[in-house]
């Protein structure tokens, strides 16, 4: 990064390690006195089932990242080298020399490092105290919970672990540490046979990237002898690259990413992984595992930004866009049509990570042709785009983590809601059997078709699902807004110098809409209207731990204007990390430096471009949300005075709504995506059909041809020899009699010979 | 004091296997039977002696040994005494950064073996097997005598068949006679070979270390008993030791031993015997014939990669638990001959650690096998469903040695398939596809494997019938420990891996160096 990075002396790098090995360290503990203490009182009651061993540690975790965060932050970039975990001998391609080399284990910390650490051990810790609220109260989990903590902080640890590596190597090895994780908290509810499903679906569909990040990294391995940052980040040593080799070793790691992130076509694991409990699914599939792909390609950006790789590798830039383009449209269209609250919430994942991939093969290409090291018009371009790319995550991240957390909450009181009720109608009392009623009944606690008119009644958690979902619709000014804005203005950029770039542009503008449109639908069908259902009447909102999260996240999306103010999106995008907040010279000049870049563009293009993408997110989108969905509260139920007007404004668009939509709703299209476009339908196929029908063949043809091979000539000789047969006569005695005989014979033939 | 340890390794383990089988042999069997529990305990005390000085010799308190500096060709420990003057055969021990990893892992899989099947039924005869099959082991790897070496190399066999012929399942004669059958045919092929070497030779000599400097003084300038003779031995040597590994096409013996073979006797076979084929491979053909192997490298790649992807195809159809777990280990004994085919040091050292990796791990696959078996009676996968449930040990063992096996990261098998994927890319480019292919299959056929057993079962699935009713047990306590160990040793050896790794390194590199092979 043209060497101008200097690395910053810091105390607490030596201490890094600890953040992620003391949840590592937790993982045992957790697990065994689980298994000891399994239904004792003290350890349900004081504990939570391990609840409370866990969060004392993800506390920590999070003060050491914070402490080292404070060391870093806007200064640049530093490193730890603890020592060589594999050293090798390496014989050079003429064959007179072995040499020695290592795969080294390290700390590597720069501003993506920073962003993400903050991330991963704040919601962590969020989530930590979520899960005591929402898996301790469910009777569904008694003693089974020491296994979540367990699973859960290990998890936790993986993604830290990732975060901090200072290779591409521990990078991959703790990846592939949270989906181990993420396999067995998908396989939470073990007995399901659809969350076995689920959880072999994920691990197989990530396994399949993995083995292409695998190759990726052998690859890139050949051409550095290293996979250190350090090392392959150096602009002399990618100068002696061939920009090819190095152009298909990163596209291949990029497909890794793809599985990891859910992307197109190796998208189908995410909605089904939703069969894990609900804080896994804030976790591991909307606030930190799946950026891990995003991480990896954000990752990326020293070989593209590189003087020498200048216009080589446009290709994969545009290709990490395009697809990032299809799955957005792709996944929000599927989203439209979801009635399960969580499975909406994965198509937005996945359709918002989409526009992370689009964001970040928008900057890459920006990076890789622009002449960005001198000039610094370009160079501002180049950081604003890779900062809004990083910055949506961050955005994305905080607001996914809480909507899911929110959407936990609703699920969690309609079950017992309906828990209640169930009670009181058949039982008229709370008796022991209160485990049966999660498997007779056939109630779903999770459709938006049993919900309706809860933002009276849950007025915490419909507060936060208003401020999560604006913030992933990008309303201007809240939370995502930044960062959307940024995507879309960067990749229309770019489309105007490379004319392929039009495809993804198109897709993000119109995702936009897309997402104004699905984001409200989910609002308003569970928190607007008339409740759809008697449980959904009866809902209250009361569990304790679960408020903290959502409040907390909420003024966190709600403060992305401060952020926005202090450029982050600079400090985020400057490839050196160097770039120290509020240099604007304080908050009031940095946001009226990013209003005048968003709002008053001087540029008529992008002008005009901002006020379309604004017309059809916040207005378009949720205006046809409201017209379909939309609808007051029962009589004498009223929300909080910031969401009434909203949802009375959706009752009068209700009313004057002037078409009927069973049409669409019958549709094929409707029912292709309602299918989620068949692709796991002929992903099952090809996998039972093709791959287990030729293994069974395989399996025949083994056994048949090349033992029965064997076997007549066995039974050939056989024959022959039965006079030798009448030898075999099964005693131990007279086997070592023959052993001790066939010696024997060598000796003596050895003696005549010689 | 001066102690033939290595010696005293092999020969006191046979020893006291014999003096206890004799002890016992005239008894009838209601009085033999209550000779199992101190006859099981006087093996267990054996191997764990056994193990002892084997880890004290590793960590200095035995011997001053810089283990990470034997160069090839050097050997520890060694020692000579005439054993048949007339023919100038000798007893010769020695070992060094090949063999040891292979002795002090033959030394831990015994006593966990014995652990693992504490209630193996008839153990005054069973353990004393067990520790002739250990001795003998133990032979083939500290024998620098060849005829010494071929000695063992067929009395590891006769344990074997017995555990195999008395302890096994139902088609257990048919399964033994196999075992015996193949690899004794294979391995009279290898002593014609190494018989028609030593009839060549300028100097005839048993001893290896003589051998190998004999073949590489002759190497360095030509090609030691010229090109075609070369040939002609690798292919006999090879042929011998591919049996053992097993290498595809020659690898039906295995899955039918292994499901009949009782669980020690799979772990043993998993764990120590297979590995007796690769490193026969190292300590013979690929030191005394360079030139050839230079010749036959693309073939032994291509054996390795049928192998590995066949292995692993065939395991995806197996609705048998133990024999997809054997097919599996043709699979990854594939990667061994990838990487001898690799042509460089890192590659060498991949098949050196997964062979150690893979000791380890299998044993536990087949603990599980074994456990499954013994508890619920059947061997069909889905017979029995949610483990999680019922059995939550047997089923994180499952799972563990499972994931191990599948390569997860910081568990002892990822190092070698990281190791061999990066010479392997190396030295033949594309055909990187096949190893990553199977990657994928390979958790392919573990998870399924895994939704069918540990999974699932609420209850709509009923236990299986051989059960006859009876409630479903987890695995008892001498399993757990087994289980607990292996777990333990795999952890260990997946973040620490330069414990033997880095012996192994030296090893490879002093011998690339030594035996001028180099470029793929």
């Amino acid at each position: 990064m043209g060497g101008t990075s200097e690395t910053i002396s810091s105390t607490f790098i030596e201490y890094a390690i600890f953040i992620v090995l003391l949840p590592m360290l937790a993982f045992p503990i957790i697990l065994f006195l689980g298994h000891i203490f399994n239904g004792n009182q003290t350890w349900v009651k004081s504990a939570k089932e391990g609840g409370l061993i866990a969060l004392p540690i993800m506390v920590a975790s999070f003060v050491l990242s914070m402490l080292l965060i404070s060391e870093f932050i806007g200064k640049g970039t530093g490193g730890h080298h603890i020592g060589d975990w594999l050293s090798f001998g390496w014989m050079s391609a003429d064959g007179l020399k072995i040499e020695g080399k290592a795969f080294g284990v390290g700390i590597y910390i720069d501003h993506i490092t920073v962003m993400l650490l903050f991330v991963a051990s704040f919601l962590c810790m969020l989530i930590n105290i979520f899960s005591i609220g929402y898996m301790n109260t469910d009777p569904v989990n008694d003693n089974r919970n020491h296994r979540f903590y367990a699973e859960f902080v290990l998890f936790c640890s993986g993604m830290l672990g990732m975060v901090l590596a200072d290779s591409f190597l521990w990078l991959f090895i703790f990846w592939e540490l949270m989906g181990l994780c993420s396999y067995l908290l998908i396989g939470f509810y073990y007995e399901k046979p659809s969350a076995a499903y689920a959880a072999k679906k994920a691990f197989l569909t990530t396994r399949v990237g993995d083995v292409f990040l695998v190759i990726g990294l052998v690859m890139l391995w050949n051409l550095f002898d290293s996979l250190d940052y350090a090392v392959v980040f150096n602009e002399d040593l990618i100068a002696a690259v061939d920009p090819g080799q190095l152009q298909l070793a990163l596209g291949m790691m990029f497909i890794g990413a793809v599985g990891k992130s859910a992307q197109f076509p190796l998208h189908v694991w995410l909605p089904d992984a939703m069969e894990g409990p609900t804080p896994v699914s804030a976790l591991i599939h909307a606030a930190t595992m799946v950026n891990a792909g995003l991480y990896l390609v954000a990752r990326m950006f020293p070989f593209f930004g590189a003087e020498a790789m200048h216009g080589e590798l446009v290709d994969l830039a545009f290709i990490i866009a395009v697809i990032g383009g299809i799955t957005a449209v792709m996944a929000a269209a599927i989203a439209f049509v979801q009635d399960d609250l969580k499975k909406v919430l994965a198509y937005s994942t996945m359709s918002q990570l989409a526009y992370i991939f689009t964001g970040l093969g928008a900057a890459l290409w920006l990076a890789n042709s622009l002449d960005w090291h001198h000039d610094s018009k370009a160079h501002d371009i180049v950081v604003v785009a890779f900062g809004a790319a990083l910055f949506h995550l961050f955005n994305h991240a905080m607001a996914k983590g809480m909507l899911f957390m929110a959407s936990g909450s609703v699920i969690h009181e309609m079950h017992h809601a309906h828990h209640d009720l169930h009670h009181h109608d058949d039982h008229g009392d709370h008796g022991d059997d209160h485990h049966d009623d999660h498997h007779d009944d056939h109630f779903d606690a999770q459709s938006m078709e049993n919900m309706g008119g809860l933002a009276s009644k849950m007025p915490i958690t419909a507060t936060a699902m208003l401020v999560g979902s604006a913030s992933i619709m990008g309303l201007p000014l809240i939370g995502g807004f930044w960062s959307k804005e940024g995507i879309i203005a960067n990749t229309w950029r770019v489309a105007l110098d490379d004319p392929r770039f039009f495809l993804p542009a198109a897709c993000v503008l119109l995702g936009a809409a897309m997402t104004g449109f699905y984001m409200s639908r989910m609002w308003f069908k569970t928190f607007a209207g008339k409740p759809k259902t008697e449980v959904a009447a009866k809902v209250h909102e009361h569990t304790p731990w679960i408020p903290i999260p959502l409040v907390t996240l909420t003024f966190v999306s709600l403060s992305s204007v401060i952020l926005a103010g202090m450029m982050f999106t600079h400090w985020a995008g400057e490839p050196d990390g160097g770039y120290a907040f509020f240099s604007k010279k304080g908050m009031l000049k940095g946001l009226i430096y990013e209003f005048e870049h968003v709002f008053v563009n001087s540029d008529p293009f992008f002008f005009i471009l901002t006020y379309v993408a604004i017309f059809i997110g916040a207005i378009v989108g949720p205006g046809m949300a409201m017209a379909l969905y939309g609808g007051s509260l029962e009589d004498g139920e009223k929300a909080k005075p910031w969401m009434q007007p909203i949802i009375n404004l959706s009752s009068r668009v209700n009313a004057k709504r002037g078409f009927d939509n069973s049409a669409w709703a019958n549709s094929g299209l409707s029912n292709a995506l309602k299918e989620r476009l068949y692709f796991d339908k002929w992903y099952d196929a090809a996998m039972l059909k093709l791959v287990a029908g030729f293994a069974n063949i395989s399996a025949a043809f083994d056994r048949n041809v090349v033992d029965g091979t064997i076997k007549t000539i066995e039974s050939t000789s056989q024959k022959l020899s039965t006079q030798v047969r009448r030898l075999t006569t099964g005693s131990a005695r007279d086997y070592i009699m023959m052993a001790a005989l066939g010696v024997l014979v060598i000796y003596l033939l050895l003696e005549v010979m010689i | 004091m001066n102690v033939d340890y290595l010696s005293m390794m092999v020969i006191l383990p046979i020893l006291a296997s014999i003096f206890l089988l004799i002890l016992t042999s005239r008894l009838n069997p209601a009085a033999r039977a209550k000779f199992d529990a101190p006859v099981r305990m006087a093996a267990f005390i054996i191997s764990l002696a056994m193990f002892a000085v084997a880890t004290l010799m590793f960590l200095g308190q035995i011997g001053d040994v810089g283990w990470n500096d034997i160069a090839f060709n050097t050997f520890e420990f060694q020692e000579s005494y005439v054993w048949i003057e007339q023919l100038g055969i000798t007893w010769t021990v020695g070992v060094d950064g090949l063999s040891f990893p292979m002795v002090w892992l033959t030394t831990l899989l015994m006593p966990i073996t014995i652990i693992a099947t504490w209630n193996e039924k008839a153990g005054a005869t069973y353990f004393p097997l067990m520790l002739m099959l250990g001795g003998a082991l133990i032979g083939v790897f500290v024998a620098l005598d060849m005829f010494m070496f071929y000695v063992f190399w067929e009395l590891t066999l006769i344990p074997m068949f017995f555990m195999i012929l008395k302890w096994g399942g139902k088609d257990r004669k048919y399964a033994a006679q196999k075992f015996f059958i193949y690899t004794f045919t294979a391995s009279v092929i290898m002593l014609l070979g190494l018989l028609t070497m030593y009839f060549l030779m300028d100097t005839q000599t048993f001893n290896m270390q003589e051998m190998v400097v004999q073949a590489s003084g002759a190497n360095a300038s030509g090609v030691w008993l010229g090109l075609e003779v070369q040939k002609v031995l690798f292919i006999m040597l090879m042929l011998g030791f591919l049996v053992k590994l097993p290498a595809a096409p020659f690898h039906t013996w295995l899955p039918d031993a292994h499901v009949q073979a009782p669980t020690g006797g799979s772990m043993m076979l998993a764990g120590v015997m297979l590995k007796m084929g690769a490193y026969g491979m190292f300590r013979l053909p690929i030191s005394l014939f360079p030139h050839a192997l230079e010749e036959f490298q693309f073939i032994i790649m291509m054996i390795g990669l049928v192998s590995l992807v066949w292995g692993a195809i065939v395991c995806l159809g197996q609705t048998n638990l133990k024999k997809m777990v054997a097919y599996s280990s043709v699979s990854h004994m594939g990667v061994i001959l990838l990487g001898i085919a690799s042509m460089q040091p890192l590659g060498w050292a991949a098949a050196l650690f997964m062979m150690f990796a893979h000791g380890i791990i299998s044993p536990m696959l087949f603990a599980v096998c074994g456990a499954f078996k013994h508890h619920y009676h059947s061997m069909e996968i889905g017979a029995m469903r949610g483990m999680a449930k019922h059995s939550p040990w047997l089923a994180t063992s499952m799972m563990f040695g499972w994931m191990a096996s599948l390569g997860l990261p910081l568990l002892a098998g990822f190092v070698a398939e990281l190791m061999l994927m990066v010479a392997y890319w190396y030295a033949y480019g594309w055909w990187i596809i096949f190893p990553g292919l199977v990657l994928a299959i390979t958790a392919a056929y573990y998870l399924w494997s895994m939704q069918r057993t540990i999974f699932e079962g609420g209850e709509a699935t009923q236990p299986p019938e051989s059960l006859h009713g009876e409630p479903v047990p987890d695995i008892d306590n001498s399993e757990k420990i087994a289980m607990l160990l292996l777990a333990a040793f795999t952890i260990l050896f997946g973040i620490m891996p330069w414990i033997f790794l880095d012996m192994m390194d030296m090893w490879t590199r002093s011998a690339m160096a030594f035996l001028g092979l180099g470029g793929a």
